[in-house]
């Protein structure tokens, strides 16, 4: 009994420094965000609150530019979710073919989209590869007499270009998470297929997906919640324009508190995000614990 | 057998080509910065023009480094972000080693809301951080960004370390008591070696994050406190378009230089941080 005490004490003196730290870093502003979002509050006219309840939630959802952010996020977040597991997987499985030789070289390059500062990505795609003169796009559409479209100043094509971009940020994670997962697929496995006539593609369909069926959720989970609250990339690309195509909640949220100087509907913007991703999370811990049962 | 043999060269030809192709999209937007930095006219050229270095000239970056107070915001970036790494190490790998120690119901309890904090969105965090700081006076100061930035880091890497420290045999430590060592030793000498690659892979992580970090420094930062990153966009509002356009890609290239070469050359740390917790832990 001492012993265990002991061994409980233990833990906890290596714990609550950086446990207390962390509450004070995220609990206070998450609580606060949350009173504030029951208020109004105004900047540089701080003092001069009222606490209204949830009247700023009412304001929002009957408000058609919040719904209009909410849809955009969603398909800017489901749009970087496909792009980024289907290529993950594809750019992982021809990684793990048998004759590919030098794969350090290629990983390492391959980590460069993950790495680059997001905001200096989003310029780089701006000036270099969507740009309607001389950008890379429009160069290889010219060479076969296509369109060439404003991409970024088009109403229809510039969320298309702000997914494919922040994909292109995020597919290096899905490529290491599942090229790891493949690696670990034992010779024998693939041997089998082969004898029993398998292409490598019904290979990836019947083999290695239900392997990796894991590493999917895992994959979906980070990147939802890096798709779901990007603010730099976008930023860099279009500001959140033409109009309003391209603003996403985290965009919407920083014009109404900052631009607008209501705080008040920026926290309660903010804190239908965190409602949203709190689900999310839920849904995923659920799931990890039960695999965690499963493999325990 | 002859066709057999052709067909597997042509696999292993269509995959190197398919692989080369995704490489080149990879690198193409940090080459077309670089290669614009080095032209003295970069405004509207044609891609191939600036990669052939036509009108090949350095003076971007010599105007880069002298404009534009470079150094104020590498200074801040780097102070920002080599603290953010020194206090997150020093809290959360006791942190992490302690979870791993105490009782299967309160660990979950505590293990789980490390894991929630990573979900939040980073502006539910920085609206109210934004009007905290402007009442406490610590807008436009490194350290309340230094706050901001801590705000990601701690739940992030405590999650990734409890992974790493769980990879300790129990035994290792079972021996130290053995030994008689204090809960310190057990701590600093049996379990910390055992993860210290562990170790390494965050900190570079966090460097890194905090160093891409835009959107606390554009609402926190002030004007006293600036990253690059957000030095790049008051290059890119200040200056007229376009005329500008080799020094901010210069300016660019200087800002991701060094996360391009920690990829280059730490990525084994990085792949082994990033894949952490990805299966189950």
């Amino acid at each position: 009994m001492a012993e265990r005490r002991d061994k409980f004490t233990r833990g906890w003196w290596f714990i609550l420094p950086g446990l207390t730290l962390m509450v004070a870093v995220v609990g206070t502003p998450l609580v606060l965000g949350f009173s504030y979002s029951l208020q109004d509050v105004f900047l540089y006219a701080f003092d001069a609150k009222t606490f209204v309840g949830f009247e700023n939630y009412r304001r929002a959802f009957e408000d058609p530019l919040y719904i209009n952010a909410l849809r955009i996020t969603a398909i800017f977040t489901l749009g970087c979710l496909v792009l980024s597991v289907g290529f993950g997987i594809l750019i992982a499985f021809l990684l793990n073919a048998r004759q590919v030789r030098l794969r350090p070289f290629w990983m390492a390059l391959f980590l460069i989209p993950f790495v680059m500062t997001p905001i200096v990505g989003g310029i780089a795609w701006k000036f270099f590869i969507w740009e309607q003169d001389t950008g890379i796009i429009n160069s290889i559409l010219d060479l076969f007499g296509g369109p060439q479209p404003y991409w970024l100043l088009d109403r229809e094509t510039a969320l298309l270009a702000a997914t494919i971009t922040n994909s292109w940020h995020l597919i290096p994670l899905a490529v290491l998470v599942f090229y790891a997962a493949l690696t670990t697929i034992p010779d024998e496995l693939h041997e089998a297929g082969r004898v029993d006539g398998a292409g490598p593609f019904q290979a990836l369909w019947y083999i290695i997906l239900p392997i990796l069926r894991p590493h999917i959720l895992f994959v979906s989970i980070i990147i939802i919640t890096s798709a779901f609250r990007e603010f730099d990339m976008i930023w860099a690309l279009t500001g959140g324009g033409p109009g309003r195509a391209t603003t996403v909640l985290s965009i919407f949220a920083y014009n109404r508190g900052i631009a607008n100087q209501d705080m008040g509907m920026a926290n309660t913007i903010a804190f239908t995000m965190f409602i949203i991703m709190a689900v999310v999370a839920w849904v995923y811990i659920t799931l990890y614990r039960k695999t965690g049962r499963h493999e325990a | 057998m002859i066709t057999a043999g052709l067909k597997k060269r042509a696999t292993v030809w269509g995959v190197h080509v398919l692989l080369a192709v995704w490489l080149i999209i990879c690198i193409l937007p940090p080459v077309m910065l670089l290669a614009a930095s080095l032209n003295s006219t970069a405004l509207f050229r044609s891609p191939l023009d600036l990669l052939l270095l036509r009108d090949f000239t350095l003076e971007n970056f010599a105007q880069a480094f002298s404009r534009g107070d470079f150094w104020f915001f590498f200074t801040n970036s780097l102070i920002i972000s080599g603290a953010a790494v020194i206090i997150t190490l020093v809290v959360c790998v006791p942190l992490a080693y302690g979870l791993t120690k105490i009782s299967g119901r309160a660990r979950s309890a505590v293990s789980y809301g490390v894991l929630a904090m990573r979900f939040i969105p980073y502006v539910v965090l920085a609206l109210p951080m934004f009007l905290i700081f402007v009442n406490l006076g610590l807008t436009g100061s490194r350290f309340g960004l230094l706050l901001a930035h801590l705000s990601i880091h701690i739940p992030f890497a405590t999650w990734m370390l409890v992974g790493f420290f769980d990879t300790v045999p129990g035994e290792l430590e079972e021996a130290g008591i053995v030994d008689g060592c204090t809960p310190w030793n057990l701590f600093w000498n049996v379990s910390l070696p055992v993860v210290r690659s562990g170790v390494i892979a965050l900190a570079i992580l966090v460097f890194i994050i905090s160093w891409n970090e835009y959107l606390f420094a554009l609402f926190l930062a002030g004007s006293n406190a600036q990253p690059l990153t957000v030095g790049i966009t008051r290059f890119l509002g200040g200056a007229e378009a376009g005329a500008e356009y080799g020094i901010i890609a210069a300016y660019a290239v200087l800002v991701i230089a060094p996360v391009i070469l920690f990829a280059l050359t730490a990525n084994r740390f990085i792949v082994s941080g990033m894949t952490a917790g990805a299966v189950k832990g």
